[in-house]
């Protein structure tokens, strides 16, 4: 059974249709990319499944429980977790503090909060810094601490929003390497993504989105020849 | 360096008894600067469990105050057989509930404003509640409130409501520490920090800052109800003061905000510089609070315990 399906999902802004009928489905412990240029709806996508914003039409189910409308907190304890694009740390806690929060509540259910706090920090690899002041963390280590805090909700889905935007080649490596920990550990992660490189290395599968429409989905390897895919990106020939 | 737990409650219980003593050797001018330290603290540490631990910074808690007297005063005055211990706890009961009502009531507008807005929103609700209570006669707000004597005979009344603070001061600080260490406490600590973070980490923020809110208003009540006592007649203008809208901000900005003993610390010496230092000179205490807060949010942003930290990790 899929974690996560949407069924002709709109979101309109006024006029501005943000999404236009998208339906997909997500299998478990897979890694998914949504990807499409600047304004496709991608990040509003995350908005939708987290409940951040409530969606114009269409349904989202989580593991078979229909979460369209629920409140934020209540769809991330059903154990969906996002990490954001810009980090958004508590700056005045350190590290392991952080992640406490997200091992103190995420998904509902008993638990060790400081065991589930250090495999959090483990799997997204920021176990040696977690003494250290959020505020005084290099852009790539708060992304880190993004997902650890993430991952120690316990959560079965992750939601990542461009995890590796900003970041150096080196550092975009040892991203890609938590990631795929952490579809080791049995979580299924949705990525946006803008960097092709590392989409095209770590997904097993890639939506397109353009304008707010699916226009392509399939493996990284079909979908970047798909020629819709192509024009969407590079534009089309004038004839 | 982990401390054990207990050991922050136990030194809160421990300073309790040793100032317990304070009327006994403190001159009478200084028992009653003590009274007005440990109600100050008592407020403080009431305000910062919302404006503190989870960021919301109220600039009206006064309404609290007065919300809390009034009705414990007019409960009160229809039992005037009653025992005075009963008396007073019965004050406390109706000021509790009155305060939880009241805030309930206005938890879920209010607290949608953020930062700035629901502090001016709180200044509104103050200002409402003062002229209720001194437009509608039922409230007697212009006429004014007698409130019984509760002292035991025997007993100076200033010594008793000096113990009379210390207990409420103490049981609010206990409450505070408390919560502080509990995943409420992380809760609201994540409230404050990044309250969309927090929600989307699955924190209940509706629920959270609703409880802080209802928690903080009934303990500002129930140290509105003593000081109400202690001053035997209040009237409007004597419990909503927008003077102690503004001191329980300072408190907290003067000992470190977000902390537990930031407004205690705070309290004590605020109440220290206006009430010894410029005793004499009435007038400019609210000067003299002012320049204080420019002074820190300059020289100190963190308060005092901000500053203590700074200098811990430069060393």
């Amino acid at each position: 059974m899929s974690i996560l399906s949407v069924h002709g999902l709109s979101k309109n802004f006024r006029g501005l249709a943000a999404i236009q009928n998208v339906s997909f489905t997500i299998e478990p412990r897979s890694i998914t990319s949504i990807i499409g240029p600047n304004g496709a709806g991608k990040s509003t996508l995350f908005n939708l499944i987290t409940g951040y914003l409530p969606p114009t039409a269409g349904e989202i189910q989580f593991k078979g429980k229909r979460i369209t409308g629920m409140a934020t907190n209540r769809i991330a304890e059903l154990g969906v977790a996002r990490a954001f694009q810009i980090a958004k740390p508590f700056r005045d806690l350190t590290v392991f503090e952080n992640v406490r929060i997200g091992a103190l509540f995420g998904k509902a259910g008993p638990r060790d909060v400081d065991a589930t706090t250090r495999r959090g920090l483990e799997l997204a690899a920021m176990a040696d810094l977690a003494d250290r002041p959020a505020s005084e963390l290099t852009v790539g280590q708060l992304r880190h601490l993004e997902v650890a805090r993430a991952i120690a909700t316990r959560a079965d889905l992750l939601l990542a929003d461009e995890p590796c935007a900003g970041l150096n080649p080196t550092e975009t490596a040892a991203m890609i390497d938590v990631l795929r920990q952490i579809r080791a550990s049995g979580i299924t992660v949705v990525l946006v993504e803008h960097d092709m490189p590392s989409v095209m290395e770590v997904s097993d599968r890639l939506l397109v989105l353009d304008a707010g429409a699916m226009i392509a989905d399939g493996p990284p390897a079909v979908v970047s020849k798909d020629p819709r895919v192509i024009a969407a990106y590079l534009g089309t020939p004038d004839a | 360096m982990k401390k054990h737990p207990l050991l922050v409650a136990l030194c809160i219980v421990a300073a309790a008894i040793v100032l317990a003593f304070g009327p006994m050797v403190l001159p009478p001018f200084y028992v009653r600067v003590g009274q007005i330290m440990l109600y100050s603290a008592g407020l403080g540490v009431a305000w910062a469990i919302l404006g503190g631990f989870a960021g919301y910074a109220s600039f009206g808690h006064a309404a609290f105050i007065g919300v809390g007297a009034f009705t414990a005063g007019l409960v009160e005055s229809q039992f005037p057989t009653l025992a005075a211990p009963l008396l007073l706890l019965l004050g406390f009961a109706a000021g509790a509930a009155s305060c939880a009502v009241v805030s309930l009531l206005i938890a879920y507008p209010i607290l949608r404003l953020r930062g700035t807005f629901f502090a001016i929103a709180m200044l509104g609700v103050s200002h409402v509640c003062s002229e209720v209570t001194n437009n509608v006669d039922i409230f007697q707000g212009s006429l004014g409130l007698n409130f019984p004597q509760i002292a035991p005979a025997g007993m100076d009344p200033a010594s008793f409501f000096y113990e009379v603070y210390l207990a409420g001061a103490t049981i609010v600080l206990l409450i505070a520490w408390q919560i502080r260490r509990s995943r409420f406490g992380a809760g609201l600590l994540s409230i404050r920090e990044d309250e969309d973070t927090a929600r989307m980490l699955g924190v209940p923020t509706e629920r959270y800052k609703r409880t802080a809110f209802v928690i903080s208003a009934v303990l500002t009540g129930m140290m509105g109800v003593i000081y109400a006592h202690s001053l035997g007649y209040i009237t409007t203008e004597s419990v909503y003061r927008d003077d102690t809208n503004l001191n329980l901000i300072v408190y907290s900005l003067l000992g470190g905000m977000g902390t537990l003993f930031g407004p205690v610390i705070g309290a004590g010496l605020l109440v220290f510089v206006t009430q010894v230092i410029l005793a004499r000179l009435l007038d400019f205490h609210l000067f003299a609070t002012g320049l204080l807060l420019v002074l820190l949010i300059l020289v100190a942003p963190g308060g005092l315990s901000g500053l203590l930290k700074r200098r811990k990790t430069a060393a």
